[in-house]
């Protein structure tokens, strides 16, 4: 049971970016000893919520309450020495640097003024011990796993005895086994007595770990209540205003002919030593079919879509055929010109240039055709933007905005958007909801059924399953680079899939 | 609504927070300060403004050049060192070898834009960093410099076998680049600098290869994963970087009658100065001519007001520093 | 990025065999060493400098008219651990005879000790270094070029006048000596200093500050300039306003290619030159090889260059 004082509360928080008010007297406590969702669709102000309580902004009104002391902090620091600590999406660490010096960076052991770096690496290792991990402490953080710099960021926090931990979507590039230990450790620091807010978009992780939910809608508090009297339907309807149908919309397919055909595609890594990231895979899509493709990390599935898309250059090797007529691609110019469109799984890294406006990005993979004789048209750009902006329902204040300071479920939009532009025969989405609120998951997967009704064909790599298993028509699984099963729609289930992508090889190989 | 009360005061206080508005402020107090200290008077009269935009053009039209680098994500060192070259060949064609300038010109031109080239490739197909990349240009056009000339200024003195001199006229493209029009008020120069500015605002606002520009500058990897011709884009930003420095060479060469091999020695520092007071990202992806315009213009004049009041040099120098620092804090982007 | 390290140090290797390779030749040429042939080793702080590219060619002039002597030349690139390393090699090549241009005299003050100690006899020229322990020091006096400039601009005004000094960097030693003895010069005349500024010895920085002097002053009657380019500077200034023919121009150094052709051509009135002493270095060189007794310090007359005597090239001061 928590104990009847907060140990962190906010009330009446306002916030205005400019002119526009992103928090209406929000109001918001975390107990020790719960793990508190922070839940909402993508700019419902979370992240702006977070970011007061640990000090980025100090423009807000309301107030902050932590160990029932009225505070104000001002920065970062002040805040983490309040014992605020938070785990953002975009880690914090310095990847060049030992996990050892990470964990000591800005306030080092010193003696003298001589930086100890022995005690510093002893403390480390019993730091990261009480996470039950044993990394060499002494290894760039740039060349741990993903999972384990998460764990990194979080032995970070604990260092400074951070009594409110947040999380910032913390599993969004971690494996199932590194969730797991993951949540292990969420536990393990509940127990403790410390207070975990938690920020996800996946309802099954609510549904795991979450003690208490509180949503926002819009910049407003919608209510806070114990995780058991908010079941799924009722959460996502606190988050969108109201209720879904149906999570997953997967209308009727209508398989055409044969749109892409794929046989011994082998990706290689730069060195062209070891083994092939993509090893002699052989699929094909039709033209209105949803193929997913679902595996591990590591599976080589989002290297084969690069590769499709020529993103690999001549470190892609096979055959393949689009339409019938072969395909050799050696640049996303030639395969955008093919028809072949790519949505990448890491938009602000690969998708967007956050730096230019909403039309820009969303035009930019057009540009040829938008352009007559090279010179641009402003005006044909702007009404392009426009259009596919409505037929996405993307939110924003004015498409000259830039792209970085939209939502994540916007950003995403614009990406979409700007491969719609192009045209495309073949859709190749890679995680198409990652980071993405219900409200535009949903969004999304309608328009994955208005795109294969126009008999555009789509591979689908997801990592969520019942996103798979409820949006794909048929299932390659994918194990280190070779296809271990296909699966049509009926024979799919999760237990199935997950053993394929384990590695276990199915016999059932025929297309 | 708050957004919905749309004030003239707050309509001025949006547009100032815009980089062009903020461009515009530190210009404003760079001219504020030539209005307090104006030299006697001095500085309301014509003649420092039209000496002033004679003066900066040449920057400017190096700093146009450069911010076309910039905006890319790169740098450029070697602006300074190819204007010398391109101001040692185009004498040396025009004067020694009394070319005519309608070849002179356009070979002027080349040499430029193959010194781009060659940075461009470098930076661009081989992936060296950029700074590095120009960094050799820089030294390699500046020993090219010096090798063309011999290590002396291609002057009107030609020197005859024997080791005497003779004296040729001054070439007519050289007089006509140094001229003014309009009832003596606009320095050719300013011209010059004004069209280079145009286009180059053309290209990068109206021409498909402006915007890759922006997106490579803003992220790369994205650009090229949508189709940007990346390596194609990025080379030609230099390419034309180096023809507007030839152009800068040439109207360097006109002003000084005379090539010389050891011009341009740290032009390519105030071309960056130019450019990131005006409000252009030196990471890339932000930016523009119209601020670089600014730029040119708020250095040129700070550059005019110190030398009317004849501040001697350590005090300029000192100056000079804390102007840039205050203009480009005036430019930092609030961060949210 | 294991490429990028690649690219780098192939650019490292390649500098390195070019300076090696360079190095290597001269030491072999310096080698030869005969009673009847001499080589003469030569450091020259900086080859950026037109005057000092001058000085090198004069000096070359003069010995090629001597069959039995050889000049090897070395450029310290303004750099003054370079050239002090330039005298060592020198020395150990054995040459028969060193000049030496220094950059800076003190840090170069022991190497040429060291050059006189083994035996080597040494021409400091231009720029002093400390003590006396070298043969002789050739070199001229900018405070009396200033002063005669003064003098001669006194007297072609007619003792009154406004006058823009354009000076060269007040923090080197020339433009110091230029400056005050340009006072010197015109002490007790009616001439007037209305504007100076540094131009750091660069032509458009000379014609940018000319600018704002013509902006500010209405009358100007003569322009001083420390070198000649800067003086060609401020002349295409007020060219460029108009108001060229009001204006008495004067410069220093009188290169063949600049002061020189500049008053040829009518641009400035005088030009004062600042001898390389290259031919008179190697005079020297021959009569300290020739076993002849020298004085320890020659300094170098100036010749005034004006529309009336150029053709004649000059006359002394």
């Amino acid at each position: 049971m928590p104990p009847d004082k907060p140990l962190a509360a906010m009330a009446g928080i306002h916030k205005h970016f400019g002119g526009v008010e992103v928090l209406r007297d929000v109001r918001f406590e975390v107990f020790g000893g719960e793990v508190h969702v922070l839940a909402g669709e993508n700019g419902a102000g979370k992240s702006t919520l977070i970011k007061i309580l640990a000090g980025v902004y100090c423009d807000f009104q309301g107030t902050i309450e932590i160990d029932g002391r009225r505070v104000r902090p001002r920065s970062p620091i002040e805040a983490r020495a309040m014992g605020v600590a938070v785990i953002h999406q975009e880690l914090s660490l310095v990847p060049s640097m030992s996990v050892a010096d990470n964990l000591f960076l800005g306030q080092p052991l010193t003696n003298r003024g001589l930086v100890r770096d022995g005690e510093h690496r002893r403390q480390a290792r019993t730091l990261l011990g009480q996470l039950g991990i044993e990394p060499d402490v002494n290894r760039a953080v740039e060349d741990l796993p993903i999972g384990t710099r998460q764990l990194v960021e979080i032995a970070k926090a604990l260092r400074h005895d951070a009594r409110v931990i947040v999380m910032d979507e913390p599993t969004s590039a971690l494996t199932a086994p590194e969730v797991e230990r993951l949540f292990a450790l969420i536990q393990c620091l509940k127990a403790q007595g410390r207070a975990i807010v938690y920020i996800t978009h996946k309802m099954e992780e609510i549904e795991r770990i979450a003690d208490r939910i509180t949503v926002l809608r819009d910049g407003l508090w919608v209510g806070t209540a114990p995780a058991r009297e908010l079941p799924t339907p009722k959460l996502i309807q606190w988050m969108i205003g109201r209720e879904v149908e149906s999570q997953f919309p997967r209308h009727q397919p209508r398989p055409g002919p044969v749109l892409l055909r794929v046989e011994d595609f082998s990706v290689f890594d730069g060195s062209r030593r070891g083994r092939p990231l993509v090893d002699r895979v052989s699929l094909s899509v039709r033209s209105g079919e949803i193929l997913g493709i679902g595996g591990l990390q590591g599976s080589g599935a989002s290297e084969l879509l690069m590769g499709l898309f020529g993103g690999y250059g001549r470190l892609a090797q096979g055959r393949a055929w689009l339409d019938e007529t072969p395909l050799a691609i050696r640049s996303p110019r030639h395969a955008i010109r093919r028809g072949i469109a790519l949505l990448t799984n890491d938009r602000k890294a690969t998708g967007l240039v956050l730096s230019m406006s909403i039309v820009a990005n969303a035009t930019m993979a057009d540009l040829a055709r938008l352009s007559p004789g090279g010179w641009r048209r402003p005006r044909g750009e702007w009404a392009a933007a426009a259009r596919l902006g409505r037929a996405l329902n993307l939110r924003a204040a004015s498409l000259g905005m830039e792209a970085g300071e939209l939502s994540g479920g916007n950003q995403q939009k614009v990406a979409l958007a700007k491969w719609l532009q192009t045209d495309p025969r073949l859709l190749l989405l890679d995680e198409p909801t990652r980071g993405v609120d219900v409200g535009a998951k949903h969004e999304i997967y309608e328009l994955m059924n208005q795109w294969t009704s126009r008999g555009i064909g789509i591979i689908l790599i997801t990592s969520e399953m019942p996103e798979l298993l409820a949006m794909s028509d048929r299932i390659v699984v994918m194990h280190r680079g070779r296809v271990t099963s296909q699966l049509s729609r009926e024979e799919a289930t999760a237990d199935r899939v997950l053993e394929a992508a384990m590695g276990k090889q199915m016999e059932n190989l025929a297309t | 609504m708050n957004t919905s009360e749309r004030t003239p005061l707050r309509a001025i206080a949006t547009s100032l927070g815009s980089p062009a508005g903020r461009a515009l402020v530190a210009l404003l107090l760079v001219l504020v300060l030539g209005g307090v200290v104006n030299a006697e008077g001095a500085c309301f009269k014509l003649g420092p403004h039209r000496g002033m935009l004679r003066q900066a053009a040449v920057c400017g039209i190096r700093a146009c050049g450069m911010t076309l680098v910039i905006i890319t994500g790169g740098i450029d060192l070697a602006v300074g060192s190819v204007l010398a070259l391109v101001a040692v060949s185009f004498s040396l064609m025009t004067i020694h070898w009394a070319w005519s300038a309608w070849l002179a010109a356009p070979l002027a031109l080349a040499i430029g834009a193959a010194c781009g080239g060659v940075s461009g490739t470098l930076a661009a197909r081989l992936r060296l960093q950029p700074f590095i990349a120009t960094l050799a240009m820089m030294v390699f056009a500046r020993g090219m410099a010096k090798w063309v000339s011999g290590g002396q200024k291609i002057s009107t003195a030609v020197q005859n076998a024997d080791g005497t001199y003779r004296y040729v006229d001054v070439p007519g493209v050289f007089r006509a680049i140094d001229s003014r029009i309009f009832g003596d008020n606009l320095s050719v120069v300013t011209l010059i600098f004004l069209a280079c500015a145009a286009l180059t605002w053309i290209a990068l606002a109206r021409h498909r290869w402006g915007r890759e520009l922006y997106a490579i500058g803003g992220n790369e990897e994205a650009a090229r994963l949508s189709g940007v011709p990346v390596v194609w884009a990025k080379t030609l930003a230099y390419v034309v970087c180096g023809v507007l420095v030839a152009v800068a060479g040439i109207c360097q060469a006109a002003q000084e009658q005379q090539g010389d091999p050891e011009a341009g020695m740290g032009y390519e520092l105030t071309a960056i100065a130019i450019v990131v007071i005006g409000g252009t990202n030196l990471m890339g992806g932000r930016g523009g001519i119209g601020l670089t315009l600014i730029g040119t213009l708020t250095i040129g004049y700070l550059d005019k007001i110190l030398s009317v009041n004849a501040v001697p040099e350590a005090g300029r120098l000192v100056l000079t520093g804390i102007i840039i620092v205050a203009a480009v804090l005036t430019q930092k982007r609030r961060r949210w | 990025m294991v490429r990028r390290h690649f690219t780098f140090l192939w650019i490292l290797a390649i500098a390195l065999f070019v300076g090696c390779s360079s190095g290597d030749k001269d030491a072999t040429r310096a080698a030869g060493k005969a009673r009847d042939f001499y080589t003469i080793g030569m450091s020259q702080c900086n080859l950026g400098e037109p005057w000092r590219v001058q000085m090198n060619a004069d000096l070359k002039a003069a010995a090629d008219k001597h069959p039995n002597i050889e000049i090897v030349f070395k450029d310290a690139q303004n750099d003054t651990l370079k050239q002090r390393a330039h005298v060592e090699e020198f020395v150990s090549a054995g040459v028969d005879l060193l000049i030496i241009s220094p950059k800076e005299a003190a840090p170069l003050t022991e190497p040429v000790a060291k050059a006189v100690d083994a035996g080597i006899p040494v021409i400091v020229l231009d720029r002093a270094v400390q003590g006396d322990n070298y043969t002789c020091f050739i070199g001229a006096d900018n405070k009396l070029i200033g002063k005669a400039a003064g003098a001669w601009l006194a007297k072609k005004l007619g003792d009154k006048g406004k006058v823009v000094e354009l000076k060269g960097l007040m923090t080197s030693i020339p433009g110091h000596d230029r400056h005050s003895g340009f006072l010197e010069g015109i002490a007790g005349s009616g001439l007037e200093v209305i504007f100076e500024a540094d131009m750091k010895w660069l032509e458009p920085d000379a014609r940018k500050e000319m600018d704002s002097a013509l902006a500010r002053f209405d009358t100007i009657d003569a322009v001083y300039a420390h070198n000649d380019p800067g003086a060609h500077g401020a002349y295409l200034a007020a060219k460029a306003a108009g108001r060229e023919k009001d204006i008495v121009f004067v410069g220093i150094d009188a290169l063949p290619q600049e002061g020189v052709a500049y008053v040829a051509q009518g641009i400035l009135s005088a030009t004062f030159q600042y001898p390389t002493g290259g031919a008179e270095a190697i005079d020297t060189a021959l009569r300290i090889l020739a076993g002849e007794e020298v004085p320890k310090k020659i300094v170098l007359g100036s010749r005034l260059f004006t529309a009336d005597n150029v053709k004649q090239g000059g006359e002394p001061l």
